[in-house]
């Protein structure tokens, strides 16, 4: 092959091969060639590579065209059982390698496997109801005459679900729910149940659950009747049929019916009972009012095509219902098989939004291809060593595409015992898991057929993305040069590898610095100065309207132990107050109000937790009694405003004590207490007031914080003798605080979790390819060292190249994550700033880390005999 | 009395392989053919007619030297089989009989025409 400087059009070449005929493909290209030659010399070389396209796709016919298959055909399942021995073998032969590419591939391919679960468990929601397509969830949206503000929400009122089945004919059946906890008594102790849900008798018409004992038809039909899950049936009467039988329900014992049994249903539904009452028992059977939206309604339509016309004639319909009321009010439907996905307005179950779900999709994906890019760098790394074998083999008549697919059969080995692996650590990490997702999946749900599909199509994936470019490499190679001993990677690959390490370099940047900020403000969340004091302090929940004097004489009792500080009722804790009051001065006119939050409390509230008052001063007994007088008229009401509502009715602190304020009655301002963050520090502080008022359900109890335990059996005993109807349940409010930061508490989680990942990963490829290079360095090492180099020298020349791709996924991730988390963080109004050490600890961590990983390789090239490496030649 | 399938083109490459004699392959088949009939013969007809002439056993083939201005691929000669020279041979003289055929005064007259046209 002299005088190579011009080649034909390789693409052509390529497509010429690919279709011709094998018995003439030699013949035929030697013709192309020659002619090609010729005109060459005669044309040039732009006109020679357009007739050698146009020969090229001249000789496309029929008789040319013919099909691949050589004419002895090999045992195929001799070879492959061959190649499958061959495969465990050379795993077996390098044990360190398999270990690392099983490690690698089994931390994403678990990951991968959880994500899955999840996304499969989200999207299967409600898929086990078989009128699921026609039935439709009713949507609200309110708003008053003068206001464009409008509410939208599940909530409808009672009169919905039968007007709406009265009027139209598309709408078959309409049924309203509501659910609630309630207190049922096991063996006469008081246990509260949070999954008690009342429907209409048309439930069993428009949902599908298999009844096990008693008639659907008729299960609900009448008040006091109630249908109970398989397992609460267990739980609660345990005997075989318990039709007829008597529960109690409530701080009043209403007994209700049991009617029926029902078998126990899939997690995945959007309704979540564990006990179904009938409607009626409720009492709010009336349809006065479109107002009073309390309940959940549901309608079945009479076919799938019927949303779009009767959401046509719901807008002029309650047009003319409204007419005159001052009030407007809209309906709108939700499919009920999208409201999971797609709804954001939650009634029974909260809903996963698709755009979470297609984010951790994304992430599952990312870590394929981080999972696969290690292995890529793993194995191209360990190519070397299979070059010798690929060259013999090729001397012995194999294939290209035979060795191919040995590789990417090795591939799919590695990756099976990968995914076996990753089943067990799976299995292991589910209990953690569940709490990241707040989910309840079983081991069973990974082995369900559905799931296994996935994990199959998952492993073929994985192996053939992974394999395929080793694969191409080793086949690819060149017998003769092999065997001489010239071998060497050919740029692209070394091209590929170092993208592929700046690409996982990147995530993990991004993933360090991501975590780092949330993990930051977290902390920032954790621990910021509230304005209130939330160790120790205990919250219960004593019921709405509970006699006052009652809970006066479990105040005074409490406050009896050494160790119980302070004691006071009132609705809200500081932790959450959501309430929505509006107030206005005197002078204002009646019209014009504030919107404002308000507490009712009573007298000890401000002390127990911890408010800061900076005038006036605090509720006293007195005041309470000023509203506890029958005669409403005659009740004084006091109030405690924070800064911000002063400032809002344009007060300073020190001129607004005394004045009169009216929130919804009238009264005095008492006092003023410093701003603190009654909700969430994704909202700004805003005005509140707060109320003396005795109804307030919730009691918050302040501790010392010695001898907790103890502490709470007192306040248990003393909770029996006073409010001995209801369960005595409490939680901290510190905890309440840190609940109410789940998510952002998950995604801390998760990307710590992700980012660990990432870190293991990237680290696994970087120590695979720097392996690769020390052995093709081997000899320039060798000669250093005889020349006088130190240790420290040569890791610096040899991480040099790899500190410099780092460098460049800093420089690319910085900036991304950067402002991606300036996006999340301007999601609260109090929020930490990200600072520039956050990005220089990121890049001294990922750079330690690489020098490590590089210098191991380093360490065992500088304790080798320069001897060794010079020898030959 | 058998029949001889040969095609126009087919039979053009047949003749050609005989007046290359020996040192027919594709590439000469295709010069000569462009040299002497001034018409263009792409490499996919080309090789099209050779392999059919090759399965209807008028021509039989065999592997040349390889050369390195064809980059290392050996040439294939054709030679014309026993058959093939009967098929050249049946077409011509069925040509002929056909000429023959002809009555002169068709010719003739054509060729009056001819006449006429030229001196108009």
């Amino acid at each position: 092959m002299k005088s190579k400087k011009y080649n034909p059009p390789q693409l052509a070449l390529r497509f010429f091969r690919w279709y011709c005929n094998p018995r003439l493909q030699d013949y035929i290209e030697g013709d192309l060639v020659e002619v090609y030659e010729r005109r060459l010399k005669t044309s040039g070389k732009r006109l020679a590579d357009f007739r050698f396209a146009l020969d090229v796709l001249l000789l496309c016919r029929p008789g040319i065209i013919g099909n691949k298959k050589s004419n002895y055909s090999s045992n195929h399942i001799d070879m492959f059982r061959n190649n499958f021995k061959i495969a465990l073998r050379n795993l077996w032969k390098n044990k360190p390698s398999t270990v690392i590419n099983v490690l690698g591939l089994t931390t994403g391919i678990t990951a991968c496997l959880l994500i899955a679960l999840f996304i499969q468990h989200e999207l299967s929601f409600d898929q086990f109801q078989s009128k699921g397509n026609r039935i439709a969830r009713v949507v609200m949206e309110y708003g008053f005459e003068g206001s464009t503000e409008t509410h939208k929400g599940t909530f409808t009122s009672t009169k919905v679900a039968p007007v709406l089945s009265r009027t139209f004919p598309e709408v078959e059946k309409g049924v309203r729910m509501t659910d609630a906890d309630a207190i049922l008594y096991l063996n006469n102790e008081p246990v509260t149940e949070p999954n008690f849900m009342y429907a209409d008798s048309s439930f069993f018409n428009t949902f599908n659950y298999e009844m096990l004992q008693g008639n659907a038809a008729v299960a609900l039909n009448g008040p006091k009747k109630i249908v109970l899950t398989e397992s609460m049936a267990a739980k609660y009467f345990g005997s075989e049929n318990i039709i007829g039988k008597t529960l109690e329900v409530g701080t009043n014992k209403t007994p209700f019916e049991v009617t029926g049994v029902i078998k126990d249903y899939p997690k995945n539904s959007q309704l979540q009972f564990d006990f179904l009452a009938s409607f009626s028992s409720m009492g709010q059977n009336q349809e006065e009012t479109y107002f009073n939206a309390n309940y959940t309604t549901y309608l079945l339509l009479s076919d799938e095509n019927a949303f779009a016309p009767l959401l046509e004639k719901l807008d002029p319909f309650m047009e003319k219902e409204m007419a005159g009321t001052g009030a407007t009010i809209r309906f709108h439907l939700e499919k009920f098989n999208e409201v999971h996905l797609y709804s954001p307005y939650t009634a029974f179950s909260s809903n996963t939004s698709i755009t979470y779900l297609l984010l951790l999709g994304g992430v599952a994906l990312l870590i394929i291809i981080i999972v696969c890019s290690t292995y890529v760098n793993l194995s191209t790394a360990k190519s070397i060593e299979r070059a010798k074998e690929v060259g013999v083999r090729k001397v012995s008549g194999a294939a290209r595409n035979q060795l191919f697919w040995q590789f990417i059969g090795e591939a799919f080995v590695v990756c099976c015992l990968s995914v076996l692996v990753s089943f067990c650590t799976a299995s292991l990490l589910l209990p953690q898991f569940n709490s990241f997702v707040s989910r309840n999946f079983l081991v069973t749900d990974l082995l369900s057929p559905s799931f296994l599909l996935i994990t199959v199509c998952l492993t073929v994936l994985i192996s053939l993305a992974a394999g395929s470019y080793p694969a191409l490499i080793l086949s690819g190679m060149q017998p003769a040069r092999i065997l001489k001993g010239l071998f060497k990677n050919s740029s692209s690959a070394r091209r590929l590898q170092q993208s592929l390490v700046v690409f996982q370099f990147s995530i993990t940047v991004f993933l360090i610095v991501c975590t780092v900020i949330i993990r930051n403000q977290l902390n920032y969340i954790q621990n910021k100065n509230l304005g209130y004091d939330r160790t120790h302090v205990l919250t219960m929940f004593i019921g709405w309207g509970t006699d006052s004097k009652q809970i006066e004489t479990f105040k005074s009792e409490l406050k009896k132990h050494a160790q119980i500080k302070e004691v006071a009722r009132c609705a809200s804790t500081p932790v959450s107050i959501n309430g929505g009051y509006s107030m206005r001065l005197p002078s204002m006119p009646e019209t014009e109000v504030i919107g404002v939050f308000a507490n009712p409390v009573d007298e000890d509230f401000v002390a127990a937790s911890g408010l800061q008052l900076i005038a006036g001063e605090d509720f006293s007994e007195a005041d309470m009694r000023g509203v506890e007088i029958e005669d409403e008229k005659q009740r004084r009401y006091q109030f405690i405003l924070n800064e911000s509502a002063a400032r809002q009715l344009g007060f300073t602190p020190e001129e607004a004590i005394g004045r009169e304020l009216i929130l919804n009655s009238a009264g005095t301002i008492k006092g003023i207490v410093q701003d603190f963050n009654f909700q969430s520090v994704h909202n700004a502080i805003k005005p509140i007031v707060l109320f003396t008022a005795p109804w307030g359900g919730r009691m918050i109890v302040k501790i010392s914080g010695d001898d907790i335990t103890g502490t709470i059996a007192y306040t248990e005993q003393q909770w029996k003798k006073f409010i001995p109807n209801r369960p005595f349940e409490y939680s901290f409010l510190d905890e309440t605080y840190a609940r109410m930061y789940k998510t952002e508490t998950q995604l801390g989680n998760v990307m710590s979790l992700f980012s660990a990942t990432a870190i293991t990963l990237a680290c696994l490829g970087l120590f695979g390819l720097s392996s690769y290079m020390m052995q093709q360095r081997m000899k320039e090492i060798g000669i250093r060292k005889v020349l006088g180099a130190t240790l420290m020298n040569l890791i610096g020349i040899l991480s040099g190249n790899f500190i410099m791709l780092v460098v460049i996924a800093i420089v690319i991730a910085s900036p991304v994550a950067y402002l991606l988390m300036k996006n999340w963080l301007s999601e609260f109004a109090y929020h930490t700033d990200i600072e520039w050490w956050i990005f220089a600890v990121a890049a001294m961590a990922i750079i330690s880390i690489t020098v490590i990983t590089v210098s191991i390789h380093g360490f065992r090239a500088m304790a080798e005999n320069p001897v060794k490496s010079l020898r030959s030649e | 009395m058998k029949n001889y399938q040969l095609g126009e083109f087919e039979e053009i490459v047949l003749l050609t392989v005989g007046i290359l004699n020996n040192e027919a392959y594709s590439v000469a088949i295709k010069d000569e053919i462009e040299s002497r009939l001034k018409r263009t013969v792409s490499m996919g007809a080309l090789h099209t007619a050779l392999i059919r002439l090759e399965d209807k056993g008028y021509l039989k083939s065999f592997s040349g030297e390889s050369t390195e201005d064809r980059a290392g691929r050996p040439r294939r000669y054709f030679e014309i089989t026993a058959l093939g020279k009967k098929a050249m041979l049946y077409a011509k003289e069925t040509r002929e009989q056909l000429w023959k055929a002809i009555p002169k005064a068709v010719l003739e007259v054509s060729l009056q025409k001819l006449a006429v046209g030229s001196h108009q």
